[in-house]
């Protein structure tokens, strides 16, 4: 038999110590024992572990258990005024509100993004139709120039008879 | 699936599939068949009485509440300690962060007085037995958490790997190196145990 130490395979002590393993396997593991001191030794422990934990004893359950558990049941099947008036605004589990707070955040985020707001008005500023005159001087010096050294009219170009 | 298809799953199925069919004696006879072992369960892990039974309440309370929604996809008894592993890993998780230390290791007041059937015992086995008592619950609670539930399962509820592998949420062979590891260190601390 391979050893349960070398081969990784100590569930097997535990399982004999347990009264886990069928006969046959139980008595190959026993004839293991008689050159393996490693793991004898182990099954030996673990065996005064299952011993000990044997020995823990625990306190009965309570006699009104049943009651009480039913009581509960009864409660939460019977909401009172109270609970049925806050249902409605309890807050929702952190499970559930953080996927949705968060895609909420995405939409808002991506809206704002989307949306890009046009040239703010202000009610103080110059309106755009005010020039100064110096300007208006300007601009007819300009065209007197761009008429001079620019192209010929549209009517001269468009003509048939010209061509 | 129906009841008779359930009933090649296991016969507590069968019982949980009528308390969803509105059959309260169903659920009296699943109370009646587990109370013991999901009390005892969650006593072992959290090492309280008053708490475990609260916690084993409110295992029931959950199975009763969620019958409406039950689908036997697996043995109903490993659903049932799902919820009580659950519920009693957490509170001791909350109760480790409100407190800031490890309470399990303190010796509880409601260690129960031995019960040895063939003679009285004496004051002196007890306080033997306490003492030994007191180790064991202390190994027991030095086990990290997932170790400290997989080797009571096994342990005290005979449950095989697979099972424990269901109710934890992983696979076998980590059950396997889970029992490995909280064997070894229970074997650590207990096994002089049997040179005395």
């Amino acid at each position: 038999m391979n050893c349960p130490i070398e081969t990784r395979h100590t569930e097997m002590l535990v399982s004999y110590t347990a009264g886990e393993l069928d006969q046959e396997t139980a008595l190959m593991l026993e004839r293991h024992f008689a050159v393996c001191p490693a793991c004898r030794s182990t099954a030996t422990e673990q065996s005064v572990v299952w011993k000990a934990l044997d020995a823990w004893e625990i306190p009965p359950v309570s006699l009104d258990f049943d009651r009480r558990l039913y009581n509960r049941i009864d409660s939460g099947a019977r909401p009172t005024w109270w609970e049925r008036l806050t249902l409605s605004f309890r807050p929702m589990p952190l499970r559930q509100s953080v996927p949705l707070a968060a895609t909420a955040g995405l939409l808002l985020m991506a809206g704002l993004l989307l949306h890009q707001p046009g040239p703010v008005v202000s009610f103080t500023a110059p309106p755009s139709h005010i020039v100064r005159a110096d300007q208006v001087e300007t601009t007819l010096d300009d065209l007197d120039l761009l008429r001079q050294f620019g192209p010929p009219n549209s009517a001269e170009s468009v003509h048939p008879d010209a061509m | 699936m129906g009841v008779a298809a359930a009933a090649t799953l296991d016969y507590d199925a069968e019982l949980m599939l009528r308390v969803k069919q509105g059959d309260g004696t169903s659920f009296g006879v699943l109370l009646e068949k587990h109370r013991a072992s999901v009390t005892h369960f969650v006593y072992r892990l959290v090492q309280e009485q008053a708490v475990a039974e609260e916690l084993a309440q409110e295992v029931f309370l959950r199975v009763y509440r969620s019958r409406a929604s039950y689908e036997p996809t697996a043995k109903f008894k490993t659903w049932l300690f799902r919820i009580a592993t659950h519920l009693a890993l957490n509170w001791i998780r909350d109760e480790r962060h409100e407190r800031g230390t490890e309470r399990l290791d303190d010796v509880p007041a409601d260690v129960p007085a031995r019960q040895v059937s063939d003679r009285r015992p004496s004051v002196e086995d007890q306080l033997v037995y306490q003492v030994k008592l007191a180790e064991i619950r202390k190994a027991v609670a030095a086990l990290p958490d997932k170790q400290r539930a997989a080797v009571l399962m096994h342990k005290y509820e005979e449950m095989e790997y697979a099972q424990i592998a269901k109710v934890l949420g992983c696979s076998e062979s980590a059950v396997k190196s889970l029992l490995f590891r909280a064997y070894e260190s229970l074997r650590a601390r207990l096994a002089h145990m049997g040179r005395t």
